[in-house]
This record gives C-alpha cells, structure tokens and sequence, in this order.
C-alpha cells in the first residue's frame, strides 16, 4: 500500500508541473505589464521595477517560470494587491470555513445519498423508486443559489432556526455551537451533490444485482436484506467511490456559489471577490491551491478504490 | 430517418421524459418567435409600475426597474438556446475532434490527452471562472468558457469511445479496402458515435445552463442588461420577500429546462448501444 | 418415497401482455446417492427447472404456476420464504455454470465459506475457518490453509469451481444440484471436476441433479437420464436402458451429433431447423417441425407421455420406430 501510494505520488508530478505552468501562463494572458497586474493601480513606477527585477520579468519566460516555481515551492505565493499581505495568509485566513464547510457537506452527502440510493434500488420499479429517482434528477437540477436563497427565506427569516449569512470562527464566542452558521449552506451544498449519490449508488446496485454472484449468496440461504448489504452494496461502492472525485470537484466549484449566497468567509468567496477586484495574485494562488488539492483528493479516491476492490492491483 | 426511429424508441412509454422533449420543443420555439408573443419590450423601463405584482397586463410581474417579468421570461428562452446549443457545439466540436484524433494517431494521442488530464485537474466552474477572468463580459465569451469545459470531459468520453471501435472487425475491413484515415474517422467511425454524442450533448446542455445561471449570479457570465434567467434571479434576488415572484418564475423556468434535458438524456441513454453506456456520466 | 420428487412442474414467464409457459408438465424423482442428468439443448428449460426446485427464481418475471417439488418429505413450495432459505445452502445445495463470476470478487474465499457455515450451523469463527480448510482440501485445493485467504480472481476457473463445490457440500446437503458445472472450464478440469463430484457422492451418499447440454457428459456420470425438448420431458430412463435404446428421434439426433472417436464418419448429424420460440403456439408435437418422421398426426395431437417399457418413458406417436 505504501509503496503504491509512493508511486501514485510520483505519477502526480507532471500533471502537477504542467497545470503549474497554466497557473503561471495566466498572469502572462492579460494584456499589460505583469509586473503592474500583480501590484495593482496603486503601484508606483519604483515598486514595478522592483518586482520586475525580482520575479525577472526583464528575462525569457521560461526562468521567469522557474523563478516563481522556486517561490511558490518556498511557500512564498506573492502579495495581495487588495490585503497587502502575503497570498498564502489570506488564503489560510478563509481555510476553516471552507474546510468545515466541505466536512458537513460531506457528511449530509453520505447520511442523505447512500440511504436513499439503496431505498431506490431495492424498490426498483416501484413507486417509492420512481419518487426518489426522479426526486433526485429534480434536486440535480436546481441552481444551488437558487436553492440556498429559498433555504434562507424559509429556515432563517420566517422561523429564524438558523442564522443568514456569515460564520464566526469555532475559536470565537459561541465555540462549536457556531456551527449552526453552516447547516444551511452546507444543505444547500449537499443537495445537487446528494442527488448525483442517490443515481449513482442506485444505478450500480441494479447493476451488480444482476451478478451471478448474487445468486450464489441467495443460494446459501440468507437473509434478502444481508444479500442485500453484504453483497450487492458492498460491491456497488466500487463504482461509487471511484466517481467521488468527481463529486469532490463539483463541491468545490458549487462551494464557490454557496459561500457567496451565505457570505461566508471561505476560499471561494475570495475566489469570486478577488476575480470582481481583480487581485491576481490571490487569484493565481487560490487556483493552485485548489488544483493541488483536488489532486491529492484524487489520489485519496483512488487508494479508497484499491481497498474496496481487491482485483486493483497495488503494484 | 434512423435518428427519429431512435428517439421513438427512446420516449416510448417514458411520459415523463416525453412531456420534458414538448416543454424543450415550447421552450425553442419560444425563442424563435419571441418578439411576436412578449406583450412588452424586455428592456423597456417604467419608473411607475415598479414591482408589479402578477395579473393583467403583467403576467408575471414587473421588477424593480418596472420592467415587464413576462417578457423578460420570453427572451430569456432565447439565452437559454443560445447558450445551450453553444456550449454544446463548442464542446462536441473541440472536445470530440481531439478525442477522435486522440484515439486514432496513438502518438499525439498520448500527449494531447495528457494535456486534457491537465485540464480536467481544475475543477469545472473555477476553470471558467480563470477563463472569464481573461476576458470580457459577453454571451459569446459565455458560450466559449462553458464549451471549453465541457470539451474536455466530451474528449475524454469520445476517446474511450473511438478506442473500443477502433478495435472492431468493420475498420479493420475498411482499412482492408483501402480507406484514408479521415474517412475512417468520419465515414465509418463517427456514424456509430451520433447517437452516444446525442445523449452527451443533452447532458451537456443541462450542464451549461446551470453553469451560466451561476456565472450570472457571480456577476461573472453575461453582460447584465442581458435578459437571462440568471441575470432575472441574480439582479432581483434582494427582493425576494417583498416581491417573490421575481425569483420564482425565472428559477422554475431554469429548474424544468434542466431536469427536462436530463430526462431526455436519460432515456436516450437507456436506448444507446450498451458499450457506450457507462462511459457518459449524466445526473 | 424418493428424496426429491417433482410432480407436473409448470413454469410461465409473465410478459406484459401474458404467461408464456416454458416448463410444462416436467415429472421426475431422484433418490439418496442417485445422479439424475437433465439433458436439452439451451432454452429447453432445463436450468429454470433447476432453478425452481432450488427455489431461486425469486423475484423474475419467471414463476411456478403449477405442479409440486416435494423433497425429503415436505412440499417446498408450501414452505415460507424463511423456511425455504433454512434449507437452501443447507441441506439442498446448487453449484453454477459460471465458476468465473459466481464468487463474490471482493470478499476472500474463505470468508464466503465461512459466510455458507454459519449461516446454518452453529459455529464459532474459528470453528468454521477449521472446517472450511478441511473442505478445500476435500476438493482437493492444494495448500488449503494458504489458499483460504485467496481472492478469487487469485485462482483459476476450475479452482473457482472446486471452492463453489466445497462451498456447496459444507452443510452436508441431501441433494446437490449441479446447473452446466463443467461447460465453462477446460476439458481436462472437466473431467476432473467430474470425479471429484462422483467421488464425493460415493463418500457423502449426496443425491445429484446434473443439468448439461452434453450427451456425454450424462452417459458418463448419471444413473438416470431426463431429456428435455422445449420445456417438456421427451424422454427418461435409466442410463443404460436409454443408451440401449434409444426411442425419441431427437435423443437420437443428440447422439448423433457428439462426434465419437472410434467411428469413421464423413460428417456429423445436425438436428436441421430449430426450437420453436415461445411465442409460437403449438398444436401438436413441439419436435415435428424438425422429426424426419413427422406425419399429419404429429402436426395435429401433442403426444402424451407413454411408458415404452418399465421405467422408460417417452413422448412421442412414433416411439422407437426408424426412417424406414
């Protein structure tokens, strides 16, 4: 196991040094002087010539790449124009929210897609089937800022359950309890993702029903619902898992929408805000970040999948 | 004449997908005949007749500039058409050229899909996001940062896709008599992909309107005097109690659109040849 | 009374529009330690008979609709589902004709034996692994106690069959019914897997229901013979009466097609044309459209099942006559 995820790690590398290169290109994509993008409208003529001379933007962009490279792997990911701080602190000041905010939608996602989808499958053709299939294709296709937007006019202005908008962080007044900032975002987060769940987990299971090792287990005589548990779940999480990567990147794009609807101070809100103030390097760096991240949730999926499915050969 | 023999066999007892292809046939036609069924000028201001409620002569309302909600609603079909079925060209022509090409010259297959990989490593919304960053507000740069995205999930489908053919006995038979790369690919090839590409584009249309509706709503996807369902939600959404027709009109309109287009990619997925079936990832 | 005794079993598949019957009539009785072959080609309805008597036809469109299983006494198909599942695995057992994909690929195959042993007997963990070690060595599974831990795609085809049969026979069932055990493997493990099962037999007094499209296979391992033509019994008997006579015209176009070493032949028979399908209404003989010696009768009248001589029974208006 170790060793294949050592090797995985290895393969990760050039995909890793290429989007590094998209990231870097972008910058070089808006027409003007890097060197006053990066600083902003603010800049005198002195700081443009400084940080030219210091990311070597006078040079051919292939050592500009590299000098950046050099800085990014230093953790050194420049300055915000709008905060004046570095890049990497005011990502990391919108990390909690965003990590909180993945984690309880995580956990909707499980507590709400998987149920569901073996109710769907194990009443296949009925009407109970019918609602929630469909229930679920609906759910899929609701806009989630739409969805959050009716969530806060029902659950906070008219019975005032839980709170608009914000999130103070856990280590403010209210401790955990301030948890409650983050239900209805990470509901309206879930749903859509929920909804793709309940398809996918329903979908498999009547795919590996049809499996002639279901038979053999029925053959032995046990219960319809061990059957049903032991072997036909178990086997279609194979599938499931394998596509939860994909459902990782759909949270992370739709938590760009989610936080802005909540104004939540997460890392997506600073994605749409720094866009609007046209911030590159927080931009530049958020991206990376994220890329680098999905990444690695990429590869935690696909380890998940080895151990789910011996036949997945670890060398 | 095969395809419409398709598509009867795909609807065939599935009242809920067909009832979704009339309200897409209602929503196209909308579009094209807009001017002559919208009672108002969407863009026509009226300072007097602000937030109207619902009745006559504003079906549904006016908003707060006093425009009238109804129209608007009209013409926003036309975005929707617009931006669906550009998206969906722009992904199945860039997307399936190099997943074609990909498949079939293994060499620059290998590096052009490496370099799809790359691209698949940013997630979809953030992808368009650095992409409008570059450029203006318009519903042609719209058009293209959404069909971009989804060209690089269609060319990975579309590889796999061209793969398993490849390896059939009727190309090695048209290899055999003498046939050219390019009408391999697209004689014999790219007919037995159409009706795969058919459910895929149909995923991709819904796709492409919740992708817009949301880069409408960042204030990132089409210029705002634009009258799109997104731009109706994402301009009036500080009015949502005091007038909560301006949100519930335009966002049941994009709700059925969608889950209309995924019933029908649903069920033409259910009637495709079974190779296929697993590699298009709809809802 | 014999161990398993199946009475006018009738099986229907239910389509939208009505029941198409595709078992009718199918009477048969097998005793302790006695192998019964069921013999058709694909379609006739052999595996969905064996599928009924196991009980595992669940919830198919495919259902009984008429006729009795009686097996060790009680009348299975009065039994409730959980006193039905009591006995499956149990004392009734079924290997598959598919050795490749009947073993779940995620769970090792011990744990898949172990699942079968505790499922029916009252057995610690530790308890039924011991046991389940002795089992694969009874099937001869080299290195059992190694090869216990092993996931199935570890193993090959006939191995995979071997660790179904000793799945199978862990509860010491009365009646093991085998649907095509050896038609997916190699012709070398077949006969291997073949022994094994007699072997087992002569030790544990199991009764078998040996299900094969292979003449050969039957003449080799089986007491008694069924020949089945599109859902009905065309012919039965003991091994030996049949093979000393044989009284259907197609039994005999069945052994006329299994090419036999020691006889100079320029080619081999086929049966020409084919099985009626299902949707086909017939009148009269379901064989006549392919019997060389169908005449206006057998076109008219289904014939009835008659006992030729004792023991060996047929169905046919023209029973043990030749072309001539």
């Amino acid at each position: 196991m170790l060793a294949y995820t050592v090797k995985r790690l290895f393969t990760l590398i050039p995909t890793l040094l290429a989007a590094s290169i998209l990231v870097f290109l972008f910058v070089h994509l808006i027409p003007g002087d890097p060197a006053a993008i990066l600083l902003g409208d603010t800049a005198t003529p002195e700081e443009i010539a400084q940080l030219s001379a210091e990311m070597g933007f006078d040079r051919p962009l292939w050592i500009q790449y590299f000098l950046w490279l050099g800085n990014v792997l230093q953790g050194d990911l420049g300055i915000s124009i709008f905060f004046r701080e570095p890049v990497l602190a005011v990502i990391g000041s919108g990390a909690e929210t965003s990590i909180l905010l993945a984690s309880m939608t995580m956990f909707w996602i499980i507590l709400i897609g998987l149920p569901i989808g073996v109710l769907s499958a194990t009443k296949h053709g009925t009407w109970v089937d019918q609602i929630t299939s469909s229930g679920a294709m609906l759910a899929a296709s609701m806009p989630t800022f739409w969805l959050g937007l009716y969530l806060i006019m029902i659950f906070s202005v008219t019975l005032g359950w839980f709170p608009s908008s914000g999130f103070p962080s856990l280590s403010d007044d209210g401790g955990i309890t301030n948890l409650r900032y983050l239900i209805l975002p990470s509901l309206t987060l879930a749903a859509p993702n929920a909804a793709l769940i309940v398809r996918l987990v329903r979908a498999s299971m009547l795919d590996v029903a049809r499996e002639d090792h279901v038979r053999t287990a029925r053959a032995k005589g046990l219960h319809p619902a061990r059957v049903t548990i032991k072997h036909v779940f178990r086997n279609a999480l194979i599938a499931v898992a394998a596509a939860f990567g994909f459902t990782f990147a759909a949270l992370i794009s739709e938590a760009v929408v989610t936080e802005t609807v909540f104004s939540l101070p997460g890392i997506g809100r600073l994605v749409v805000q720094s866009i609007l103030r046209r911030d590159y390097p927080v931009i530049q760096g958020v991206i990376l970040v994220i890329v680098v991240l999905y990444m690695i949730i990429n590869l935690l999926v696909d380890l998940a999948y080895a151990r789910l499915d011996p036949r997945v050969s670890l060398k | 004449m095969n395809t419409l023999i398709f598509l009867r066999d795909a609807f065939a007892g599935r009242k809920l997908a067909t009832a979704g292809f009339l309200w897409l046939c209602l929503i196209v036609v909308a579009a094209i005949i807009a001017p002559l069924v919208a009672p108002f000028d969407p863009l026509e201001i009226d300072p007097v007749g602000r937030l109207t409620e619902p009745g006559w002569p504003n079906l549904f309302g006016t908003d707060h500039f006093g425009r009238d909600t109804f129209s608007r609603a009209i013409y926003g079909a036309r975005m929707t058409v617009i931006i669906g079925v550009g998206s969906v060209l722009v992904a199945l022509f860039c997307g399936g050229l190099i997943g074609m090409i990909s498949a079939y010259f293994t060499r620059l297959g290998h590096f052009l899909m490496r370099a799809v990989d790359v691209l698949m490593a940013f997630p979809a919304l953030l992808m368009a996001l650095v992409l409008i960053t570059l450029l203006e507000r318009s519903v042609v740069n719209t058009v293209l940062v959404i069909g971009i995205v989804y060209a690089t999930t269609t060319a990975r489908i579309l590889f796999g896709m061209t793969l398993k053919l490849k390896g059939e006995t009727f190309i090695d038979a048209a290899v055999c008599s003498g046939a050219g790369n390019s009408s391999i690919l697209f004689r014999h090839i790219l007919p037995n992909l159409l009706s795969p590409l058919l459910v895929q584009a149909s995923f991709i249309f819904a796709f492409a309107q919740l992708q817009a509706a949301a880069l409408d709503f960042l204030g990132l996807g089409l210029p705002p005097e634009v009258p799109s369902w997104g731009n109706m939600l994402s301009e009036e959404r500080i009015y949502i109690t005091r007038a909560p027709w301006l949100l519930i009109y335009p966002g049941m309109l994009i709700v059925v659109s969608v889950f209309s287009m995924n019933l029908v990619g649903d069920a033409l997925r259910d009637s495709i040849d079974p190779r296929f079936k697993d590699d298009i990832a709809g809802v | 009374m014999a161990l398993l005794e199946v009475e006018n079993l009738e099986i229907a598949v239910s389509t939208q529009r009505n029941l198409l019957p595709v078992v009718q009539g199918v009477s048969f009785t097998v005793d302790e330690n006695e192998t019964l072959g069921i013999v058709g080609e694909s379609g006739c309805g052999k595996s969905l008979t064996s599928l009924a008597i196991m009980g595992l036809l669940g919830t198919s469109p495919v259902r009984i609709t008429g006729g009795s299983i009686h097996f060790d006494g009680m009348n299975l198909l009065a039994l409730s589902e959980r006193e039905r599942r009591a006995i499956m695995g149990n004392r009734m057992a079924m290997i598959f004709q598919e050795p490749m994909t009947s073993l779940n690929p995620v769970y090792r195959i011990g744990d898949q034996i172990v699942e079968n042993l505790r499922q029916h007997q009252n057995l610690s963990h530790a308890a039924a692994r011991d046991r389940s070690v002795e089992l694969l060595s009874l099937v001869r599974i080299p290195d059992p106690s190694e090869r216990i831990d092993s996931f199935p795609h570890q193993m090959s085809g006939g191995q995979r069959q071997r660790v179904m049969i000793a799945m199978a026979l862990s509860c010491d069932p009365k009646l093991l019914i085998a649907d095509e055990p050896t038609t997916a493997l190699d012709v070398t493990v077949q006969k291997e897997v073949l022994d094994l099962m007699a072997d087992l037999q002569s030790r544990m007094g199991t009764a078998i229901v040996l299900i094969s499209h292979d003449l050969g296979v039957i003449a080799e391992t089986c007491d008694k013979v069924a020949v089945m033509y599109r859902g009905k019994i065309a012919e039965a008997a003991s091994t030996a009466d049949l093979f000393a006579e044989l009284l259907h015209p197609y039994t005999r176009g069945l052994l006329n097609s299994i090419p036999v070493v020691d006889r100079d032949v320029e080619w081999l028979e086929a049966i020409p044309g084919r099985v009626p399908t299902l949707e086909e209404t017939l009148t009269g003989c379901a064989f006549q459209p392919r019997c060389e010696l169908a005449t206006e009768l057998c076109a008219c009248e289904a014939p009835q099942t008659t006992q030729f001589k004792p023991g060996h029974s047929v169905q046919c208006h023209f029973a043990g006559q030749d072309r001539s």
